[in-house]
């Protein structure tokens, strides 16, 4: 479903750059060069950037943390509509998405509707949604259930959990093993503040999950958002010494040196691209941090197709 | 031509800056190709006495005023602003303020407040807002500092209709009265954009259709963050090239009198 831009009149309103633009620099805009923009059109690509190629990060482009919207909202399926048209925008290529519940805990009907609409947005959107599957490890035999019938059953590529439990908590375990009989990652959302977050009294943080991917080192972890407005720099330092933890970069904070510390503390094999419906903060925090362009590839990218290619089921 | 109307020097008080001095700034502003910077003193917002961090940022910035434009942290609760302001204004030549009313813990209604609006305003200087420094999850554990709440700014640009306000590091004005169409305010404020979504909700789609993109201008808030966020936010808006280029320099010369 490549969706093509071309170069209109001056006056009117038109998207005007390119991944390559983009995740580059702002210099082909500033300088007036005028680029097609899509996601997944290869011939595009060729005439977008006047940047030197071998400078231009090549590989898919995965926004490792996304959502799609809740049914329960009047506009879900324009809001849907328009995440994909952001992600073309912006040159992702795949998000990976989950449905969450409107009110937490996620209620065991609430979670199951969530994840029914999750694998119709994967229909509608075919091979540009990927599904995670969300439950509330509080449910049980039933959260496992919903797993093996969607990771197993229809292809989603993970399990996502929210703040009903904190990680490390023995109720998540089972959730844990059966990511680990899958082959499939938890995205798991997270925060360290240095105050008592009263609407999230189980909130998980880096620390948390570095407790529980020591214990599991199979697992294959991710946590949410280190750009999610809490300490950043806690957050990094916490997951240093948990090689099986990864870190999304995704949220709304867009402060520098969030890529920078999180490469230099757990490494860039450890870092998976995110946005979190921050698109432009996401795209604009890989492009300004000081790294190299093979080491922006494997975070917007590669390194979460390293995960997925571990899938068992 | 690209004009940062939200950057900073010097250090904070609760996180390493990089790029934070002249030369350093300079450089990634070259790599961004942002051709002029506003910038006031970081340390300025934690200083008990911001004179000091203006007299370092009018200190540093000696020799690059083509590029960088110091505008001056002023405490009007503090001894001696008064004193203060006319030194920014005349012996550094500040163009502008930046005030932190929450940092500094007072409020913009404050009849020590609006006297600083009006003798700013009476020496043409900019004042600009920060709505926040930083996001309040990751303060620190020594305080609690909120953002500031926009019905304050409402009062404020109501209540001074000669001064020119411009707003920095804010979202969420399409919710109030600010960025509303024939909302009943004067036209003395404008609005960085260095928060405002530009995909999905589109914040700044709706405010250049609800204000006019006049009222719009271009800020990175560097180097607390990163500048490419809010470059990107350009490069993606779907908005007429004459308003892009409002946007990037074109309401900042004028603010400015470059």
């Amino acid at each position: 479903m490549p969706i093509s831009r071309t170069i209109s009149n001056s006056s009117e309103p038109s998207p005007r750059v390119s991944r390559r633009t983009l995740l580059k620099g702002s210099a082909a805009v500033a300088l007036g060069a005028v680029a097609l923009s899509s996601a997944r059109v290869g011939a595009a690509e060729q005439t977008a950037s006047s940047a030197p190629s071998s400078a231009q990060p090549k590989g898919k482009v995965i926004d490792c943390h996304a959502h799609l919207t809740h049914h329960s909202r009047a506009n879900w399926e324009a809001d849907d509509r328009k995440l994909i048209e952001a992600a073309d925008k912006l040159g992702i290529d795949q998000l990976c998405c989950s449905t969450l519940t409107p009110h937490w805990p996620g209620s065991l009907e609430g979670f199951r509707e969530c994840n029914k609409w999750t694998a119709e947005g994967m229909r509608r959107f075919p091979g540009r949604v990927l599904g995670y599957c969300y439950v509330n490890p509080g449910y049980g035999r039933e959260a496992l259930e919903e797993i093996r019938r969607y990771v197993g059953g229809q292809g989603f590529m993970g399990i996502k959990l929210y703040n009903e439990y904190t990680c490390n908590e023995p109720v998540v375990f089972p959730i844990v093993e059966l990511a680990i009989e899958l082959g499939v990652p938890i995205l798991h959302h997270a925060s360290h503040s240095h105050y008592f977050v009263e609407d999230q009294p189980r909130l998980t943080d880096s620390g948390h999950l570095a407790e529980v991917a020591r214990r599991y080192p199979e697992a294959m972890l991710i946590c949410a958002h280190i750009s999610g407005g809490g300490d950043w720099e806690w957050t990094v330092k916490a997951a240093r010494h948990a090689p099986n933890l990864m870190l999304d970069t995704s949220g709304s904070v867009t402060d520098a040196d969030t890529v920078d510390l999180a490469a230099a503390v757990v490494g860039v094999d450890r870092l998976v691209f995110g946005c979190d419906s921050s698109m432009t903060a996401g795209i604009g925090k890989i492009r300004g941090a000081d790294l190299s362009t093979q080491d922006k590839e494997k975070i917007l990218g590669g390194n979460l197709m390293r995960l997925l290619r571990r899938r068992k089921a | 031509m690209m004009i940062d109307m939200n950057a900073y020097l010097g250090h904070f008080a609760f996180r390493r800056l990089r790029h934070n001095t002249a030369a350093s700034l300079l450089a990634l502003m070259d790599s961004k190709k942002i051709d002029k910077a506003v910038v006031s003193s970081a340390a300025a917002i934690t200083y008990r006495n911001a004179q000091a961090g203006n007299e370092e940022v009018a200190e540093e910035t000696k020799g690059h005023r083509d590029r960088l434009i110091p505008f001056a942290v002023i405490n009007p609760f503090y001894a001696g602003w008064q004193d203060d302001l006319k030194i920014c204004h005349e012996e550094f030549g500040m163009k502008g303020l930046r005030l932190y009313p929450k940092w500094h813990n007072y409020a913009l209604s404050s009849p020590s407040c609006r006297e600083l609006v009006k003798a700013a305003t009476e020496r043409d200087m900019v004042i600009s807002i920060p709505m926040r420094v930083e996001d309040n999850r990751e303060r620190s554990w020594l305080l609690n500092i909120p953002d500031i709440p926009l019905d304050e700014i409402v009062e404020l640009v109501k209540a001074h209709p000669k001064s020119r306000f411009l707003l920095l590091n804010g979202l969420g004005y399409t919710g109030s009265a600010l960025g509303k169409k024939n909302n009943g305010l004067p036209a003395n404020y404008a609005i960085e954009l260095s928060r405002l979504s530009a995909v999905l909700a589109n914040e700044i789609g709706q405010l250049i259709a609800n204000l006019g993109a006049d009222r719009l201008m271009f800020g990175t808030g560097m180097p607390f963050n990163y500048p490419d966020p809010a470059l990107v936010k350009l490069e993606v808006l779907d908005a007429a090239e004459p308003d892009k280029e409002k946007i990037r320099s074109q309401n900042a010369a004028t603010w400015l009198r470059l």
